[in-house]
C-alpha cells in the first residue's frame, strides 16, 4: 500500500472527525487530501502529536478525533500508549502510518528497522483494540468496522516507503495562523469557545 | 488552610478543569489532592512533555488545563515548548517547583537551581515564583497573563512554600 492510497482512504471515510497530524509525511499527505481546517498539523514536538490529540480528545468527548501519527513520531513518544491506555477515551482513533523509515528527511531507516510490531506494543500497553493493516483491500475492508468500534483503538497502516524524499507540499499556513484556523474551526463546528472576548 | 489546598482552591477559581503532571516530591501533595478532584480531569503522564501536549491540546477543545512537573522535567521538554507552544502561540501553564536554591541541599538539583531561569529568559518563557502562602491569591492573574502572551508560562513553587523555612539535608 502507497502512503497517499492509505491517507486517502482513511480521509474517505472521515466524517466528521477533527484530526491531529504528526509532523512531516503525515501532516503533508492529510493536508494534501483533506485540505482541512479542522486538523492540527504539528510542525515540531515531533512525537507529541499523540498527547495532543489525547489532550484534545479528553476535553471534546462529544467529538470523534482521529491521530494520524507516523512510526517515527511513534518511537519518539512510546510512553503515549500507556497513557493513552490509561484514559480510554472512546472518542480517540489512533492510526500510524509505518513505512520504517524517516521518509521526510530521504527515507533514512528507523531504530530497529523491520523487526517492531507496534500493534503488539499497544496490546502489552492496554490497548485492547490493536492491529496491523498490510494492504489497501485489508483497509478497506476493515475501515467501516475500526469507525464504528469505540476507543482507544490502535491501527497500524503498514506502507511502503517512497524513494527518497517524499515531496508531497505541506498545507500553505504555518505558525500562529494554524492555531486560529483550527480554532476558529471547531469553534464553528462544534460550537465551543475556544478563544474569549477580546480574541486570545 | 494547607499550601496544597489553597493552590488547588485557586486553580479551581481559574476554571481548571484538567490536569496533566509528573511528581516531584514537592509537587507530589498538590497533584495528589487535584487527582482526587472528581471536578478536574487528572491525567498521569509517563515524560513531561507529554504533560505539555496535552494541555496544549486541552487548550483548543475550550479547557484550561494546568501541567504540574518538577524543574528537571521542565528541562527536559523545552523542545516541545519551544517548537509547539512558542510556534503557534499556544498557552500553556505549568506548575513546576523551584529545585536547586539555597535551601535545596540536594546535589543531583543545583544545575536546575542555577540555569533554569536564564534558560527560560533565552526562550523569552514569563515565569513567576510563590515563595510565600499569601502569594497564593496571584495565580488567576499568572494564569490570565498566560492566555493574554501566549506562550508557555511558569508558576514556580519555593521550597519554603511546600515544605517549610529550614535547610534540607
Amino acid at each position: 500500500m502507497r502512503t497517499r492510497e492509505a491517507i486517502e482512504a482513511l480521509a474517505k471515510r472521515r466524517g466528521e472527525a477533527i484530526a491531529v497530524c504528526a509532523l512531516g509525511m503525515a501532516a503533508n499527505e492529510w493536508w494534501g487530501a483533506t485540505r482541512s481546517e479542522d486538523s492540527f498539523y504539528m510542525h515540531g514536538a515531533m512525537g507529541f502529536a499523540a498527547s495532543f490529540a489525547l489532550g484534545l480528545a479528553l476535553s471534546l468527548p462529544q467529538a470523534a478525533v482521529w491521530l494520524i501519527n507516523a512510526d517515527g513520531s511513534l518511537c519518539m513518544n512510546l510512553g503515549c500508549l500507556l497513557t493513552e491506555a490509561s484514559q480510554a477515551p472512546r472518542n480517540l482513533k489512533h492510526f500510524v502510518i509505518a513505512n520504517g523509515v524517516y521518509q521526510t528527511v530521504g527515507a533514512l531507516p528507523m531504530v530497529n528497522e523491520g523487526r517492531t510490531d507496534y500493534a503488539a506494543i499497544a496490546r502489552a500497553a492496554g490497548l485492547v483494540r490493536a492491529r496491523t493493516v498490510e494492504s489497501l483491500d485489508a483497509l478497506e475492508q476493515l475501515l467501516p468496522g475500526i469507525v464504528a468500534e469505540d476507543g482507544p483503538s490502535f491501527t497500524v497502516l503498514r506502507v511502503e516507503p517512497e524513494s527518497g524524499f517524499l515531496r508531497t507540499p505541506p498545507m500553505t499556513y504555518e505558525g500562529p495562523e494554524m492555531k486560529y484556523r483550527f480554532g476558529r474551526a471547531l469553534e464553528r463546528k462544534l460550537g465551543i469557545e475556544v478563544f474569549g472576548p477580546q480574541g486570545y | 488552610m494547607e499550601t496544597a489546598a489553597q493552590i488547588h482552591a485557586q486553580l479551581s477559581k481559574c476554571g481548571v478543569t484538567l490536569a496533566a503532571s509528573l511528581p516531584d516530591d514537592w509537587v507530589a501533595p498538590l497533584i495528589e489532592r487535584i487527582a482526587a478532584d472528581n471536578r478536574i480531569r487528572h491525567v498521569r503522564v509517563a515524560r513531561e512533555a507529554e504533560a505539555v501536549a496535552i494541555c496544549s491540546g486541552a487548550f483548543f477543545g475550550g479547557v484550561r488545563a494546568v501541567a504540574l512537573m518538577g524543574a528537571t522535567g521542565l528541562l527536559t521538554c523545552t523542545g516541545e515548548l519551544a517548537t509547539l507552544n512558542l510556534r503557534h502561540q499556544i498557552p500553556v501553564f505549568l506548575i513546576v517547583s523551584q529545585r536547586g536554591s539555597i535551601d535545596d541541599h540536594r546535589i543531583y538539583q543545583e544545575v536546575q537551581g542555577r540555569r533554569t531561569i536564564p534558560l527560560l529568559q533565552a526562550y523569552d518563557f514569563p515565569y513567576h515564583v510563590i515563595d510565600r502562602s499569601e502569594d497564593i491569591g496571584s495565580i488567576p492573574d499568572a494564569f490570565e497573563t498566560c492566555r493574554m502572551q501566549k506562550r508557555p508560562f511558569v508558576l514556580f513553587l519555593t521550597r519554603r512554600l511546600v515544605k517549610g523555612e529550614g535547610t534540607a539535608l
